[in-house]
């Protein structure tokens, strides 16, 4: 799997959350991607951003163009250093939130994208990794 | 920043609110201050919510609009949610949202049809 581009962007207010979905759409759209699947990555990433924005304050986005022998994907990886998720099996659970009933949380994002990797450690932080596979 | 104004436009008894495209948090925190703010200064018997440039429906978006409308409805209004495109309503319904209690129409046409049918005209004679 080799990365064909990538980059980044900090969120750290609110607006960055905008941001970080007029990113995804850019890419999303220049993938080619179906304007439902386009609506489905902008989407995921407004949650991911919202909840590192929400639950730790500060975090990065980060952005990759995928090449699996010829099969072109779009990852966006969200890390922040916060408190971390005790209980990720919980997280997963639908509809289970803790900040402010915002967010349907990592359930529904999952079922936007192809994949999704939660690396949680108590204390250190989160990283969240999604991905979506161009349909040929 | 691209254009983030929420029009407002009374038409008869109705409250007309269109929002824009991608709208930022404060836009949409905003949207219900302002709609709140309309109602009672021009007291229309409606609301009808047009969302057919949105492109994005994230939770935060779709809880305001939900609890605007509960609002709106403590209020003594009515409102009806119009045109979402269908790219939002499957992310929307896969991503969980449910925006119980509003009522929705595909168009504004159709919207301001279901208001009077909710609100039917009295005749005076």
């Amino acid at each position: 799997m080799s990365d064909l581009a990538r980059g980044n962007i900090p969120i750290k207010s609110e607006n960055d959350i905008v941001a970080a979905r007029r990113v995804v759409r850019d890419l999303a759209t220049q993938l080619c991607f179906g304007v439902t699947d386009v609506t489905r990555v902008i989407t995921a990433a407004s949650e991911l951003a919202r909840n590192v924005f929400l639950y730790v304050g500060a975090g990065v986005m980060w952005w990759s163009i995928l090449d699996r022998s010829g099969e072109v994907g779009l990852e966006l990886t969200f890390e922040d250093h916060g408190a971390g998720i005790p209980d990720v099996e919980q997280a997963m659970t639908p509809g289970y939130s803790t900040s402010r009933g915002l967010g349907l949380g990592l359930p529904g994002v999952k079922r936007l994208m192809d994949e999704m990797e939660i690396h949680t450690e108590v204390g250190k932080g989160t990283t969240v990794r999604v991905r979506k596979w161009l349909r040929k | 920043m691209t254009n983030q104004n929420i029009s407002l436009v009374k038409v008869r008894n109705t409250l007309l609110v269109t929002m824009p495209a991608d709208p930022d948090d404060v836009t949409v925190t905003t949207l219900q201050e302002e709609v709140l703010g309309a109602m009672e200064e021009y007291r229309p018997k409606g609301l009808v919510l047009d969302i057919s440039a949105v492109e994005t429906l994230d939770s935060f978006f779709a809880r305001t609009i939900t609890e605007t409308s509960r609002m709106v409805t403590m209020m003594g209004g009515q409102t009806v949610i119009a045109g979402m495109r269908p790219s939002v309503a499957i992310t929307a319904t896969q991503l969980g949202l449910t925006m119980v209690g509003t009522f929705t129409a595909l168009t504004v046409d159709r919207a301001l049809d279901l208001l009077t049918h909710l609100h039917p005209r009295r005749r005076i004679r």
